[in-house]
């Protein structure tokens, strides 16, 4: 039975009455899709969505969304979770229609239970006021996405997302003691208890990373920690990547836990190099307006960057690009464009530059916050770690540059967008055996048809993640999918070639959906059985996480 | 009838391991390589028997319910082997049958650790150690065993081999190894795993405390584990147990005994004990003689015998029923002695001894109706019992058997009960 949008309309409205509904056009179009940058090509050329929801619905209440889930299940029309639509990778776009659901007017942060540093929180708070409430109250989550301004707590936990701390504080699976969610089923179902005391699997950790395909997320208990006492930020450098690398390495796997760490190589370093002093400048602005408390570039969140002022240095890609024709004279034209259809090119270009201005190596940025006594103890031997493994401390400046810069950067994509061009980001993760190993093999295959830069961060002590930057161009729209495709193609069976995992933290959406069966290989009969142990019917958001749809792709 | 399967298996492991279990319907199997045991478990399924899985054999398989049907207690035994030890990652690729002490004893010489788990548990082997889920596996410094988990090796009732894939974490949908881990050989038999390993302390502290309460102990375990202390160990004992565990304490009526050990680079160990004895101050207790914790530190490792009996009973609570939970059990069971161990920011397990009033283990109708009482306290005041788990979701875990082992093959006995 294929349901008229009239009709969903109607059912809908008799679930939360009709101000709470949408089937406009221009609501319809918004939420067909994320940030995700193949999304962004396309509007880019002025294309309109070819796949849209039948209808936009916002919940205020678990009951409602199991209501809506069992009237999806009768009319026979999918669902799809929407929560700040920040994803990158296609993960909310109604592949096949149906309901769109919006948790962001589920956003109370019900209750901190100080016992035990839990919180109850629905799933459609905004990452930004859930951290901004916690710090009120003397605890943080330790959640600091660059998405955080644009992002839920649901986002985070249907993906497995992680933040810029995450080495201490862990990613988002880290920190669940609980989640409630609506399966497909329509179904409310809670996944608490003591997570070891509990015979059986964990449904918890086999919810989180479902990204809708199982239930919608509704509420979760998540694990808090108290708001840090003190915060130690520093800079080192080091001779290359290998040797940055193993820093990092001595250093985890000495039970030491910083906050941050962030391993840039060399042209990512000598990109963010440039406008160095502005960083100062930022800095110090950043401590005239918000001084004295809590310290300059201290406070769990800074304000939201102000957009980008003539007077602002550019945005690393723009100081990429700048280098690169001052570095290339002969250039004409629009140098934007025309440096991006030689990536090869650029990537020795820049190589040789990059390493000529940036001979002094690869710049690392450590990080530690919490407890006053425990921070200062293993910040000391931290340090002592790294000089030990050859690092160079650079002082407290590069640190601290980078906390007031450190979400400004995210923000400024998608001016990048522009006569074809495009530019896009990549994290994989793999064991420390094999991580160089990785950095090399997804460098080259992106670096076939782009300009590549990275840096290595979210620490562990068996292994790190690797975040790629990447820039591309090509003529026309249709041109530009193909490389993009191409692009993300190359590097990611590239990873799966050395044993890494296609995502660390960005999750899977349409994007990685062609290389789930490469990922899993045999295992996903694992996730094919949970699929359908929760949602027998498969109306939640179909057609994602690799898992067949057939019953939508038949009609 | 089992013959035909016990024939049609010892062509797979060989004669030498098929045995047939006297009195019962039932083959004990002990394959030699992972290829032999998928095929054991693709015999088993076709010939419509079922899989009960056997690790060191400490735990009692779990047969209710199965009847008369014909069942293979495949044992993990032969699987021994460590495949692949990587040192650079501290990544360890071990087969199932080996126990955790005998990888510690590779592990050793390599200045490698699984952690600072019980001593105790490290007996089990590593499929059960992950197979079944108690809240004794864990460790303040290193959490739930599970954590430990980067990978799973299983064989599927179809007799399918699935591998987790390792990495240190990922965005690709939910963690399938967890669908394996505690799931007691319902999903798939586990045959491997990738476990993250720790380098050895260098350096171990050891300090005991008095404290007026066992309110006082609570409270100053807690205060310390939030300034972010991870000790090795730490354990409360209350005056009932110390009468007999620690005499020399003289703790009167009351009184709590709080013994830690803090490991770790030096620096770090020596901060973590100074949070101990600092939260400790604040809640009014005391620094008692080094030799307490001396000596439960031996007994934990086993070089020196603990008094016996040994617990009967545990529950574990949160931080913030934890107290009640154990004023609950110490009313319920006034004869028992108490500790609280197995401290983490997700609470701790009260261990209880059971004894009658001459100091001899509980047996029998006594020992049951004792339990129960116990159980009956113990949840009433927000406790967990052993095994107990959410049954909102045991629909799900149902379908989910019903699709990958619609012949219920896989240790139909286990996790059924609601």
């Amino acid at each position: 039975m294929v349901a008229d949008a009239d009709r969903v309309r109607r059912e809908l409205e008799g679930i939360v009455g009709p101000r709470r509904v949408s089937v406009r056009p221009g609501d319809l179009d918004t939420y067909a899709r994320d940030m995700w940058p193949r999304l962004l090509l396309a509007r880019r050329a002025g294309a309109t969505p070819t796949m849209l929801p039948t209808a936009v619905v916002w919940p205020e209440s678990v009951r409602e969304v199991a209501a809506i889930v069992r009237l999806a299940r009768n009319l026979g029309v999918p669902i799809i979770p929407y929560g700040g639509g920040s994803g990158v990778c296609g993960g909310v776009v109604p592949r096949f229609g149906g309901i769109t659901i919006d948790t962001k007017r589920m956003a109370a942060l019900r209750g901190i239970r100080a016992s035990d540093q839990v919180v109850d929180v629905e799933a459609g708070l905004s990452g930004e006021r859930f951290e901004r409430e916690l710090t009120r109250r003397g605890y943080t989550f330790g959640n600091f996405p660059s998405s955080i301004y644009c992002s839920t707590v649901g986002g985070w936990l249907a993906t497995r997302a992680a933040g810029q701390l995450s080495t201490k504080y862990g990613k988002v699976e880290d920190r669940v003691a609980g989640l409630t969610l609506v399966t497909g089923t329509g179904e409310v179902v809670d996944t608490d208890g003591p997570r070891r005391a509990i015979g059986g699997p964990d449904w918890t950790q086999l919810v989180l990373g479902s990204e809708g395909t199982l239930g919608i997320i509704t509420s979760a208990r998540l694990r808090l920690s108290p708001a840090p006492q003190l915060k130690v930020f520093r800079g080192f450098e080091v001779d290359n990547v290998a040797a940055g690398v193993e820093a990092l390495r001595r250093v985890l796997q000495r039970g030491l836990k910083p906050a941050v760490v962030r391993l840039y190589d060399e042209l990512d370093t000598f990109v963010n190099s440039f406008g160095h002093h502005h960083h100062d400048e930022a800095a110090a602005e950043f401590r005239h307006t918000h001084a004295p408390v809590p310290l300059p570039g201290e406070g769990a969140l800074p304000p939201l960057p102000p957009p980008p002022r003539a007077t602002d240095d550019d945005g690393p890609l723009e100081r990429l690009l700048g280098m690169v024709r001052k570095a290339r004279h002969g250039l004409r034209g629009d140098a934007f464009t025309a440096v991006l259809d030689r990536p090869r090119l650029i990537n020795r270009v820049v190589g040789t530059v990059a390493e000529k201005i940036a001979r002094k190596g690869c710049k690392l940025i450590i990080g530690l916050e919490g407890a006053r006594l425990r921070t200062e103890v293993e910040a000391a031997l931290t340090f002592a770690e790294l000089e030990r493994a050859g690092a160079r401390d650079q002082g407290e400046e590069p640190g601290r540059a980078w906390l007031a810069r450190r979400y400004a950067v995210s923000y400024k994509m998608s001016p990048v967008f522009r006569d074809g061009a495009f530019v896009d980001t990549m994290e994989v993760a793999t064991s420390w055996a094999t991580l160089l190993d990785l950095y090399h093999s997804v460098r080259t295959a992106l670096g076939k048809h782009a300009v590549v830069m990275a840096h290595f961060s979210h620490a562990y002590p068996e292994g790190c993640s690797i975040y790629f930057t990447f820039a591309a161009h090509a003529p026309d729209r249709g041109a530009s999918e193909r490389l993009y495709d191409q692009i993300w193609k190359d590097g990611l069976e590239a990873a799966t070639r050395v044993g890494a995992t296609i995502s660390h933290h960005h999750g899977v959406g349409m994007l990685r959906a062609p290389y789930m069966a490469g990922e899993h290989r045999e295992a996903m009969a694992i996730l094919t059985a949970l699929k359908h142990s929760f949602d027998p019917d498969d109306i939640m958001n179909p057609g994602k996480l690799g898992l067949a749809a057939r019953r939508w792709e038949a009609r | 009838m089992t013959v035909e399967l016990a024939s049609a298996l010892a062509a797979v492991v060989g004669a030498d391991h098929v045995r047939t279990i006297y009195g019962q319907p039932a083959l004990a199997v002990t394959p030699g390589s992972p290829t032999e045991l998928a095929d054991v478990v693709r015999i088993t399924a076709d010939a419509g028997a079922a899989v009960v899985p056997v690790g060191a054999g400490f735990r009692a398989a779990r047969v209710r319910g199965l009847g008369d049907r014909r069942r293979v207690h495949l044992s993990s035994e032969r699987l021994d082997q460590v495949v692949q030890l990587d040192e650079t990652s501290m990544l360890c690729h071990a087969q199932a049958g080996l126990t955790g002490a005998a990888l510690e004893k590779i592990l050793a010489p390599r200045g490698l650790s699984l952690g600072d788990y019980p001593p105790g548990i490290l007996s089990s082997s590593i499929g059960g150690l992950i197979g079944v889920r108690t809240p004794g596996k864990s460790s303040a410094r290193h959490g739930f065993f599970e954590e430990a988990v980067a990978g799973v090796s299983a064989v599927l009732a179809d007799g399918r081999t699935i591998h987790t894939r390792v990495a240190p974490r990922r965005s690709t949908g939910p963690d399938l190894a967890r669908a394996l881990c505690g799931s007691e050989g319902t999903i798939g038999y586990i045959t491997a795993a990738v476990l993250r390993l720790h380098r050895r302390p260098e350096a171990r502290l050891l300090a005991a405390y008095r404290l007026p309460s066992v309110d006082a102990a609570i409270a100053a375990a807690f205060l310390a584990l939030r300034e972010e202390c991870a000790p090795a160990g730490l354990r409360i004992v209350d005056a009932s147990e110390a009468r007999l565990h620690f005499p020399e304490a003289g703790l009167a009526d009351g009184q709590a005994l709080l013994v830690a050990c803090t490991a770790g680079p030096t620096d770090l160990a020596a901060c973590d004990r100074d949070l101990i004895a600092s939260a400790v101050a604040a809640e009014g207790g005391a620094a008692a003689d080094l030799g307490l914790a001396e000596r439960w530190w031996r007994r934990r490792l086993g070089t020196e015998p603990t008094p016996e009996p040994a617990p009967s009973f545990q529950a574990s609570a949160g931080p913030g029923q934890l107290v009640a939970a154990y004023h609950a059990i110490r009313r319920a069971l006034p004869a028992a002695r108490l500790h609280v161990s197995r401290f983490d920011l997700d609470g701790a397990v009260v261990f209880a001894t059971l004894v009658d009033e001459h100091g001899d283990a509980l047996e029998g109708d006594a020992l049951t109706a004792t339990v129960a009482r116990a159980e009956a306290a113990a949840t009433a005041a927000g406790a967990w019992l052993l095994g107990a788990r959410p049954t909102a979701l045991d629909p799900y875990l149902k379908a989910l058997r019903a699709q990958l082992d619609p012949r219920g093959v896989m240790n139909p006995g286990a996790l059924t009960e609601s």
